[in-house]
């Protein structure tokens, strides 16, 4: 039988100096683990929630993101004449956009880094359904105007409504609105007219990707397999969902890993506070520990008491950790992001799988660092009591 | 007082009693061929000066040690042989121990700690509850149920371990200098408890003690020196 659990609960309660202390530590790491994991989260959010399955973009062949893809103008109008495109009255659906880095300055912070510029068409915005103008107006086509995402306004000198920037030298362009996209990448993206950008960056003649509605889900082999197998084109097409899964995969791994290592190195210091903690219990209470020996408890109840006891201690730490990475939801993070090199706001997005995550490691650090000191309480001999 | 134990089949028999321990390299012989008989529905004393034995006697008898030679019968068992974990689920079942400094475990009440003897049994806990309640009414702590031991008297403690050694109606309880942290009136009162325990529930006592006026209480007392019976 086993010793009761209220016996545990108050002798943490009794120590709650130390309690709290080692709990502080064991908190600590499920905050870091449990931010890496939501920050990986917000990466795929972000990069995925972009990309819509029923709509294909295309690039240039060797290519692994719109910025280091080019593809002729002439080229626009053969990809969106290929088979499985949708048409409506006769006109197929489609975006040629040119993406481009540019230096700017950060605000709040010394430094430059740089912002993905969206050079559009006319249908850009009705192409992507989500995009709503939350402040000010649409660019008027083929003026020196341009709206930006709501994450990256006014994080950026001269991005905020009604401010100016330098597209080029002595060629100022005014930002007349700010748009939200349901929290997706273009959200960090300043767009403005395709003409203006070509001609700023020495683009004119190319477009960096081209976009095509589907017909349906099902088109996309066909519309692939037309696009991959023209050899005047030299294009590659897939589905604009797997575009930017690859896009983040890279980074949210990168993420997750160093989180990770950052996690278990923490984690060991935590698991090593809780050992402390517990065999300084167990050394202080060890006279307790052979009354219940000698009342009738056997090893095995005292083991799995004070394993109870280690796991309760990490699980209090464990939760105050995940409440205070719930408080993280809160908070916008702007990082370079490594397949446009330009900067890109990210949330962090905490998912039920990594609250149940970050609670698991919680209790594996209590069993995993209660275990030793457990097992010495549960070797304690019944004439300990004995003894004055 | 020193008497021949009441004929009749013993409760505990030990015969041939050794006991050595092995400390840093060197042995040590604590108790030597030991024997003793304690009949059923007895209450006896062990006396006797530091060193002679008596506790470690105390410890063979309640199966919380085992002898390196000889062996210990309780109840026509053997439990010198039993496994570690028999012998506790043996002590659970019946051994009640009262100790020199109480040894109640200081984050549950009185009426929890009363209890504990009591997980070690199929008892429902609304059965625990009630004997734990009884148990304390027999020590006359009604009025401390709920009370943690720091808020008890040092006489209050010892009753509460008695509450606790009773609980389980065990077939001996063992004393360890049950009044030696007591004052001369609150060790009155635990001898008393004993007697009463001994002379109205047929309790077999044994209790180990410096003290003469607790071992004057005792029907027959064990006088040990060096490891041997003094007859």
């Amino acid at each position: 039988m086993f010793v009761p659990l209220s016996y545990n609960v108050r002798s943490l309660l009794v120590r709650r100096a130390t309690t709290l202390a080692t709990a502080v530590g064991i908190a600590l790491v499920v905050f870091v683990l449990a931010s890496a994991l939501m920050l990986a989260e917000g990466v795929e959010k972000t990069m995925g929630s972009a990309g819509r399955p029923e709509i294909a973009i295309v690039v240039r062949k060797g290519s692994t993101a719109e910025m280091g893809s080019s593809v002729e103008e002439h080229e626009v109008g053969l990809v969106k004449s290929m088979p499985g495109v949708k048409k409506v009255n006769g006109e197929p659906i489609g975006v040629g956009e040119v993406v481009v880095v540019a230096s700017m300055e950060k605000l709040g912070a010394n430094g430059i880094t740089n912002v993905s510029i969206r050079g559009t068409s006319d249908a850009s915005a009705s192409f992507r359904p989500n995009v709503k103008v939350l402040e000010g107006r649409l660019p008027t086509p083929g003026a020196d105007e341009a709206m930006v995402g709501m994450r990256i306004s006014g994080r950026i000198k001269g991005l905020a409504l009604g401010e100016r920037f330098d597209i080029k030298k002595n060629r100022p362009v005014a930002i007349v609105g700010v748009f939200s996209d349901d929290g997706s990448a273009h959200e960090s993206e300043v767009w403005l007219s395709a003409d203006i950008v070509k001609s700023s960056f020495g683009r004119e003649g190319a477009v960096s990707s081209v976009r095509v509605e589907l017909e349906s889900l099902a088109s996309f082999e066909v519309f692939q397999a037309a696009v991959e197998k023209d050899k005047r084109l030299g294009l590659t097409a897939m589905r604009e969902t797997d575009y930017f899964e690859k896009q983040s995969e890279g980074m949210s791994m990168f993420i997750r890993i160093l989180g990770s290592i950052v996690a278990v190195c923490f984690a060991i210091g935590a698991m090593i506070g809780a050992a402390i903690t517990m065999y300084a219990s167990i050394a202080h209470r060890k006279r307790e520990i052979g009354i219940l020996r000698a009342l009738g408890f056997s090893r095995l109840g005292i083991l799995a008491s004070f394993l109870f006891e280690s796991v309760l201690l990490a699980l209090f730490g464990g939760v105050m950790g995940a409440a205070a990475a719930f408080g993280m939801g809160a908070v916008e993070f702007s990082m370079l992001n490594m397949s446009s090199w330009s900067e890109m706001v990210f949330r962090f997005v905490l998912t039920p799988k990594i609250l149940v995550t970050s609670l698991v490691a919680s209790v594996a650090m209590g069993l995993l660092g209660g275990l030793l000191p457990a097992i010495r309480a549960a070797r304690t001999s019944p004439l300990t009591a004995m003894r004055g | 007082m020193n008497e021949v134990s009441p004929a009749g089949e013993p409760l505990i028999r030990l015969r041939g009693i050794t006991k050595e321990y092995t400390r840093g390299g060197e042995t040590l012989r604590v108790l030597e061929n030991l024997d003793l008989d304690v009949a059923r529905g007895s209450f006896e004393a062990l006396m006797g000066p530091s060193g002679s034995g008596k506790s470690t006697l105390l410890n063979l008898l309640a199966g919380l040690d085992a002898p390196t030679q000889g062996t210990v019968e309780v109840d026509g068992k053997r439990i010198d042989q039993m496994s570690e974990g028999k012998l506790a689920s043996w002590r659970s079942n019946h051994v009640g121990f009262v100790f020199q400094s109480y040894n109640l475990l200081p984050v549950l009440t009185a009426v929890e700690n009363v209890e504990l003897p009591l997980l070690l049994t199929p008892v429902a806990s609304s059965e625990r509850r009630k004997r734990a309640e009884t148990a304390l009414r027999v020590v006359g702590l009604t009025d401390r149920m709920g009370h943690y031991p720091r808020q008890l008297s040092g006489g209050q403690e010892q009753r509460v371990a008695i509450a606790r050694a009773i609980v389980n109606d065990p077939l001996l309880i063992v004393a360890d200098e049950p009044t030696g942290d007591l004052d001369r009136a609150s060790a009155d009162d635990i001898l008393r408890l004993l007697e009463t325990l001994n002379r109205d529930l047929g309790k077999t006592i044994v209790i180990v003690t410096h003290d003469p006026a607790a071992a004057e209480r005792a029907r027959i007392t064990h006088h040990l020196d060096k490891g041997k019976l003094r007859a």
